[in-house]
């Protein structure tokens, strides 16, 4: 797998590995108090999918802090969180239900769980007619512990922390895309992204705008019916009629399109940067966020790799000038590390550009992996244990 | 003095936010959670079934109904009726009850099914209109939100289609 950015990246400044260690203690001790509970009651299975994150998540942060460099180290994590999801995601369906689809009867009874794509999609039926618009339930329940309370006020805490970056840290969708987009060397349709890059990064919202009204205007979650590319690899309606088989058509060539062959071709992130709406009503979240990318212009000397390395296409020559990322910036790193004269830095608001950039910069990662470790790291669990659980150990 | 003072906010903003990030998975998801669980949100009367008009108790088992549900201006669905028979478990092997639905007394839709021992095996039943209000079902399933016969864990879910005229009525 090749990164954007591995042929253009600086060669890492190496910390010393005590003092790498030292950095990477709190989070060493964070995985351990987040998955102790899987340790002492979660069955071998959970217990050996629990030992391997604790150990994945925090050689990763020790590798952040010892290479100094973001974006290669977080992708890791976040291309196994987007391939990992399915797997015991579709195993608990599997064996809970016999098949991907979900039946009607399954949503008149509340059990479908909630996906946080769908939150722009209930603000005004909310907020008008104090209906939510999705067949979930409000409480958790035996049958679905993921209910709309539970996973939005998950959602709302994460967003508080990370703002936009939930779309590089928390999304177990992302690293679907992020991880074809690492495929193969070879970027083609550059320069279409290029020139385009300014209308494709406006699609989001207008894909947001036309959900949202559409949703509140028909009364249900036009995203999760029409045009979820995810659908394909978690449940979609039973297809049951010629419209469900028309909306799982569109799941699939949405999927194969966005998520496999263009990320591909383009080495972006498609789906993320150029059709998810939720990316769109996340970037929002980047106004009251502390943390960015800024960009010293003293040391810029506008060579374009910041640009050629962005996953998603949230800088543009005129943003870099400005000393800014545009506001669809989902802090991976990818231009920070791409960036040979370290003009493009972390950065705290209200310090100024530049000055310590590596105190803001684990000031964030800490707050992310955390969040990363608890959310994703269970996740991950969860996909190891059902996969130990398939294979012939005992 | 000024770019002092914005950094000391700066960075407590920033050790603030560390606190946030350690404290989601202790206090602030629950916290979030309740704020939404009690906002007196509900459920779309599409998927829930809306709100209950009244119990008809049978000894073993009770009929839930349902009071109509219907669509918003645009909303893609059928006016319906929701009637549920729980538990399941406490059925007859052969359903067919006269229900009375809008309380006047009289009996508007008889509803017919039989369980299935299997209790993951699809369940299909009739409906027979009584009146003009209500549309009958044949051989049904779990073909729409307005029109199905479907097991629902320990519930038995019947979702009868109103005629459209009655309906706005």
């Amino acid at each position: 797998m090749a990164s954007p950015s591995s042929a253009l990246a600086r060669p890492p400044v190496f910390r010393s590995i005590g003092r790498s260690i030292l950095l990477t203690l709190p989070i060493a001790l964070w995985s351990l108090l987040m998955f102790t509970p899987s340790f002492r009651s979660g069955g071998r299975d959970l217990a050996i999918g629990a030992v391997l994150v604790v150990v994945f998540m925090t050689s990763l942060f020790f590798l952040m802090m010892r290479t100094g460099e973001t974006y290669r180290w977080r992708r890791i994590f976040f291309v196994a969180l987007g391939f990992l999801f399915p797997v015991g995601f579709i195993a608990s369906l599997i064996a809970e239900r016999g098949t991907m689809s979900i039946p009607i009867s399954r949503m008149v009874s509340g059990d479908t769980p909630f996906c946080f794509m769908v939150t722009p999609a209930l603000i005004l039926p909310a907020a008008f007619a104090r209906t939510i618009v999705f067949p979930g339930s409000i409480l958790p329940t035996a049958s679905n512990p993921h209910s709309i309370a539970v996973m939005i006020g998950l959602w709302f805490a994460f967003t508080l922390v990370l703002g936009k970056a939930w779309c590089s840290y928390a999304c177990f969708f992302g690293g679907m895309d992020e991880g074809f987009a690492a495929f193969g060397k070879r970027r083609r349709l550059h320069r279409f992204v290029t020139k385009y890059g300014s209308i494709l990064r406006l699609i989001p919202w207008a894909i947001l705008l036309c959900v949202v009204l559409l949703s509140a205007a028909l009364f249900e979650p036009f995203y999760c019916i029409w045009l979820c590319p995810f659908k394909t690899v978690t449940e979609f309606p039973a297809v049951r009629d010629l419209e469900t088989a028309l909306q799982f058509g569109v799941f699939v060539t949405l999927f194969a399109g966005l998520v496999v062959v263009l990320p591909y071709l383009t080495k972006k992130r498609t789906q993320c940067g150029f059709f998810c709406p939720f990316g769109a009503f996340q970037s929002l979240f980047n106004k009251i966020n502390l943390f960015d990318i800024r960009f010293d212009r003293e040391k810029c000397f506008d060579c374009g790799l910041c640009q050629t390395s962005c996953p998603t296409v949230a800088l543009s020559k005129e943003s870099v000038r400005e000393g800014k990322t545009l506001l669809n910036c989902m802090k991976c790193g990818a231009c920070v590390d791409a960036c040979k004269k370290d003009a493009a830095v972390w950065h705290l608001k209200g310090t100024p550009v530049g000055v310590k950039p590596e105190r803001a910069r684990l000031l964030f990662l800490y707050g992310a992996w955390a969040l990363a470790t608890m959310f994703g790291g269970s996740i991950l669990a969860n996909s190891i244990a059902t996969m130990v659980h398939w294979l012939p150990l005992k | 003095m000024r770019r002092r003072i914005l950094s000391i906010l700066a960075y407590t903003g920033a050790a603030l936010t560390l606190v946030v990030a350690a404290s989601v998975p202790f206090v602030l998801m629950g916290v979030f959670s309740k704020a939404i669980a009690h906002a007196g949100l509900h459920i779309d009367a599409a998927y829930s079934g809306g709100t209950v008009a009244r119990t008809i108790d049978r000894g073993g088992y009770k009929i839930v109904v349902y009071q109509p549900v219907k669509p918003r201006l645009l909303e893609p669905i059928e006016p319906f009726v929701q009637i549920v028979f729980e538990p399941a478990d406490a059925l007859p092997a052969r359903m067919n009850e006269e229900i009375d639905l809008d309380g006047d007394g009289q009996p508007d839709v008889r509803v017919s099914f039989s369980l299935p021992s299997d209790p993951n095996a699809p369940l299909r039943g009739d409906v027979a209109a009584l009146n003009g209000k209500y549309i009958s079902l044949t051989d049904m399933g779990g073909e729409s939100f307005s029109r199905m016969v479907v097991r629902a864990g320990k519930q038995i879910v019947v979702r009868i289609p109103l005629n459209r005229d009655s309906a706005r009525r």
